[in-house]
């Protein structure tokens, strides 16, 4: 008897579980599941001003047109090297300034609001504020470098493929690296403050404690660090639309770009799917590659 | 802090206290959704609304504005303010469209618009709306700009084309009559760079952007190539002639004729340098002209124009630009719409409009205008440009695939890719780009 | 921006201080930082009180003695600037009522309810956190075209509160998964059913943590660009984002940097306003998030 109620207990549990996800589960499919599944559908057909917008089969054309696409492969070059250089310098700087909130002093809580203002300002604004600052005329950027004696007239900071690049990485190094610092901050913390002392005890130098204590026990922080910001990275928008809108001459155009300007302005969609549902591989190859390194981390630290 | 502290705690504090956060949610709630029934319902009755850049709006809301609300009482013409980048103005009607109920009833187009907007399905065919008569007072190759398939779907408002500018008062001290081929241009360049009379022979526009799509299309019709063939989508970039051009374009850098960094300019960088008198050619459009000859230009009155030249053997073209207007389908008011198109491309309204803001007319008669010409004595020979004009390839695709020539042709004018790679993988990208759906459709 | 590395304060809790070099260099280290953080934006917001003439001042004008309030006068003058207020504080304040009625009692069925293929939910949830908004887009835009929810509030809403719920939920499912299990075996003797439980008793004791992904989810759908910039073409419904962004000039090669820096300065007054009030929830609410994942 008290055992068939318990189950039916725990039934209505599981139904009421249920209901409740619903509407979650709902939102989310129409968000994030068919526009995805949407994709795949639509890579293979051609829907384009050529076809008069409406849907045609095409196989795998759309594919194969992307291997043929030097602006893809420009794009996706432009993309990669943004991430990987400003998810390193992030990291980097990040790791310092956690290290540096992570010390007991007066005012830190007032530094630690300050440091993590710029990640909660708007990015598209402040690449307002950071295209103003690399004005080639009134920019601040060249002001300062020009007091400093570092160069001998302005540099137009936009309008040069690699100073452009340079601008952006700035731009988002600014913007993300307190996101990364807070990461890390948090994994900082969880660190017990004896460990170190043990290992002063036995001589150890603050490079050697950071090196063999901090650096391993951070590191599943920083690997979800990593996923999460190369995810972020890959994608960015906003902030090279507002600064270089993808140029000069293409030189700064991210995927995302050339994938908005070919849905949004060529309306070739058939082919912006093609080149959505390649980006979506791409990016779970990196989800699945940075899960197992996290397990194998957790599964070696264990031993 | 302290303050920020105590603030917070009474937030927080009276949040958890009262049983109100559950109920306040719900007013909340139900505030939102009554603003967002009551919001749209506010609108207006027959406003037309059109939207175009920043810099265009004030002479706008002068003349035409003002002219057509004082004529239809009934009806108030709305100029929404866009961003200064007329691609970007380009972006908005798209996305508006593509919405579905667009907010906009006229479309204030650029030339290049015309065919994709046309083949969308978002404009509406005005073919059966204007007499061959109505549209033969319009300069020809605007009203064929305003064109999609044989159907007309904008009419011209303002009209533009790129033409050559030289210093006259140079080639009439070496003695040379204006050159009639890229050969004699490049001739008298080198002997007036060799006496010392100018730094540079020939600016021209080469950054990556649609300036340099313009140019080009030029360059090509000079030398006898094309770039899309409109009824037949052949692409020509790779044959013999469009790669001569191009190499034409390279050789004016190599052999110091045009200034390294051409390859980065835009009209307003090759005009500066045209008008500190450091130059003997430009290539550009109608708006250098007043500059050139203001009050102060080192070249105040020493400057003539001409339509674009071709190489031996071939007659030049000018690229056309200019503006028209549209209806948009999804306008709830097309009578009044066509009747404010109507209106706003006449006569009186459009010279005063030219009068204002010193914009090239469409209208052929407003060239000869007395009143216009007492003003701006040169229109007349931009009439002969205008008359010369060539249209940019006017199919459906022309956004992408001028993207995909300004990328390879960029490549070749900085030499990183021979003028043969170059335009063999444009003309590849822009096949593929062509073919993808028509072959299969049928 | 290295002498943030110094190793001697590496790995050295609250020990007492001298002066030494370490603390020189510490405290050059916090100034670094300070000074890194603020320095763009104090840039803008000074741009944004300087006259004209001061704004295109070569070399830069960096103490001016003039200040002036035109460009936030034009910026509301010329333009429906309160609209575009307006209608940003409308957006992420419904998304984010609607991300939290959602999110959280998903979060809590996940927590405690045991729902059937709630593993599997889980990790899904975990995967669509790393999608950025550009893959969602073209889909989107389908859906807004076939209930006409373009120029609507609603085709911002849905997805403000759509990418919000995966941070949400997992926020939320840690801090209940933290709550006795007494309080709501109580609550259940004394007759309630499920939905009352969590109005009466649970909602109010997660209070904090609804604040937190709250303020998460408003930072997020105040900042959002490429929907806003994509289902929203009406002028008077258009987000600070977007509208700051199309700000143009009077003419083509003028920019007006005054107006822009004061559109600025008014976009992130609130987001600054909630970092000052809530530093301690946001970093709870994103190590969180990002922790558990």
């Amino acid at each position: 008897m008290t055992a068939t109620k318990v189950n039916t207990i725990q039934a209505r549990y599981r139904r009421t579980g249920l209901y409740l996800l619903i509407p979650a589960i709902a939102v989310l499919l129409l968000v994030f599941a068919y526009p995805i599944g949407r994709s795949f559908w639509l890579s293979l057909f051609d829907q384009n001003l050529g076809t008069g917008l409406e849907p045609v089969f095409a196989g795998l054309n759309n594919y194969d047109r992307i291997i043929g696409d030097g602006r893809f492969w420009q794009s996706f070059w432009v993309t990669t090297r943004f991430t990987v250089i400003t998810v390193v310098l992030e990291l980097i700087l990040g790791m310092g300034i956690a290290l540096v909130l992570n010390q007991a002093f007066r005012g830190r809580n007032v530094v630690r609001t300050i440091a993590i203002l710029p990640w909660a300002l708007p990015t598209a604004l402040i690449a307002l504020g950071w295209t103003w600052i690399f004005n080639d005329q009134y920019g601040i950027a060249n002001d300062i470098l020009l007091r400093l004696g570092l160069i001998q007239e302005g540099i137009n900071w936009l309008g040069d493929p690699l100073t452009a690049t340079v601008a952006l990485i700035v731009a988002d190094v600014w913007k993300t690296t307190p996101f990364i610092s807070i990461l890390l901050l948090a994994g900082l913390q969880s660190i017990p403050g004896d460990l170190y002392e043990a290992y002063a005890l036995e001589g150890a130098s603050a490079w050697q404690s950071f090196y063999r204590i901090t650096l391993p026990l951070l590191m599943p922080q920083v690997i979800i660090a990593i996923l999460f910001r190369f995810a972020q990275a890959f994608g960015i928008f906003d902030l090279v639309q507002v600064m270089t809108g993808g140029g000069p001459g293409g030189a700064t155009e991210v995927v995302s770009l050339y994938i908005y300007a070919t849905a949004m302005r060529y309306l070739d969609f058939g082919y912006s799917a093609a080149m959505v549902v390649v980006t979506f591989l791409l990016l779970i190859v990196a989800v699945v590659i940075c899960t197992v390194l996290i397990s194998r981390y957790r599964s070696r630290t264990r031993e | 802090m302290k303050l920020l502290f105590f603030l917070k705690r009474i937030l927080t504090k009276y949040w958890l206290r009262s049983r109100l956060f559950y109920r306040l949610t719900l007013l909340i709630l139900f505030v939102i959704s009554a603003a967002l029934v009551i919001v749209p319902v506010l609108s207006q009755p027959v406003t037309l609304r059109l939207l175009m850049t920043a810099p265009d709006v004030p002479p706008w809301n002068r003349v035409m504005v003002k002219a057509f609300e004082a004529q239809n009482p009934g009806i108030r013409l709305q100029i929404v303010e866009g961003p200064n980048a007329t691609n970007l103005i380009e972006d908005l009607y798209t996305s508006a469209f593509l919405l579905g109920d667009s907010p906009y009833d006229l479309i204030n187009m650029d030339v290049i618009w015309t065919p994709k907007f046309a083949a969308a399905g978002w404009l509406v065919d005005l073919t059966d709306e204007f007499s061959q008569e109505e549209l033969s007072v319009f300069s020809a190759p605007d009203v064929e700009g305003g064109k999609y398939q044989d159907r007309l779907y904008r009419l011209p408002i303002r009209s533009d084309a790129g033409m050559l500018y030289y210093r006259r008062d140079l080639l009439e001290q070496a003695g040379y009559q204006p050159p009639k081929t890229f050969e004699e241009l490049v001739k008298i360049s080198k002997d007036l760079q060799e006496k010392g009379l100018v730094r540079w022979g020939y600016l021209w526009q080469g950054r990556q952007y649609e300036g340099a799509a313009a140019m080009f299309v030029e360059v090509l019709k000079g030398f006898g190539a094309f770039w899309v063939n409109p009824d037949t989508l052949e692409v020509g970039l790779d044959q013999p002639a469009a790669i001569q051009a191009v190499k034409f374009l390279q050789s004016t850098i190599q052999e110091g004729i045009s200034p390294p960094g051409v390859t980065t300019y835009m009209e307003e960088d090759t005009r500066r340098i045209f008008q500190s008198g450091e130059a003997a050619f430009l290539r550009s459009w109608p708006y250098v002209w007043p500059l050139a000859n203001a009050e102060g230009s080192p070249i105040q009155g020493k400057v003539g124009i001409m339509p674009m030249i071709g190489a031996e053997g071939n007659t030049g073209g000018s690229c056309l630009g200019g503006w028209g207007l549209g209806i948009s389908k999804t306008t709830k008011h097309p009578k009044e719409a066509l009747k404010a198109i109507r209106f706003l491309t006449s006569q009186a309204p459009q010279k005063e409009f030219v009068l204002e803001a010193g914009y090239v007319p469409s209208r052929k008669s407003l060239f000869t205008d007395p009143v216009i010409v007492a003003k701006y004595s040169y229109y007349p020979q931009f009439f002969q440009v205008v008359q010369k004009a060539v249209l940019r390839p006017p199919i459906a695709q022309y956004a992408q695939a001028s993207d995909i020539l300004q990328r390879y042709l960029s490549a070749a004018l900085t030499n990183q890719m021979t003028a043969e790679q170059a335009m063999q993988n444009a003309a590849r990208e822009t096949r593929l780009l062509l073919e993808a759906g028509r072959t299969r459709r049928g | 921006m290295s002498t943030t590395l110094n190793p001697d304060s590496l790995a050295t809790p609250a020990k007492p201080r001298k002066l030494t070099v370490g603390t020189v260099l510490f405290w050059l280290a916090v100034v670094a930082i300070v000074v890194f953080c603020l320095a763009p934006i104090l840039w803008q917001v000074l741009t944004s009180f300087k006259v004209n003439e001061d704004i295109s001042a070569i070399p830069n004008v960096y103490f001016p003695t003039r200040f002036t309030l035109d460009h936030y006068i034009e910026l509301f003058t010329r333009r429906p600037f309160m609209r575009y207020v307006f209608n940003s504080a409308l957006v992420s304040v419904v998304s984010t009522v609607t991300c939290l009625l959602i999110g959280a009692p998903a979060a809590y069925a996940l927590a405690r309810l045991r729902p059937l293929g709630g593993r599997i939910i889980q990790a899904g949830i975990l995967l669509i956190t790393l999608f950025p908004g550009i893959l969602l887009l073209q889909g989107l835009l389908e859906i807004v075209q076939a209930f006409h929810l373009g120029n609507r509030y609603l085709s911002l809403i849905i997805p403000y509160t759509a990418i919000n719920l995966p941070l949400t939920i997992l926020v939320m499912r840690s801090f209940y998964e933290q709550l006795p299990r007494d309080l709501e075996d109580a609550a259940r003797v004394d007759g309630y059913n499920t939905l009352q439980m969590l109005t009466k008793i649970v909602m109010p004791l997660t209070l904090p943590a609804l604040v937190t992904t709250g303020i998460l989810t408003f930072i997020f759908a105040w900042n959002e660009f490429i929907f806003a910039l994509t289902f929203i073409t009406e002028e008077r419904l258009k987000t600070i984002p977007v509208a700051s962004a199309q700000i143009g000039g009077t003419s083509v090669f003028e920019i007006p940097y005054g107006p822009i820096a004061a559109a600025t300065v008014v976009g992130t007054i609130p987001l600054v306003l909630l970092v000052l009030f809530f530093q301690r929830q946001i970093i709870q609410g994103l190590t969180a998030g990002a922790v558990k994942g």
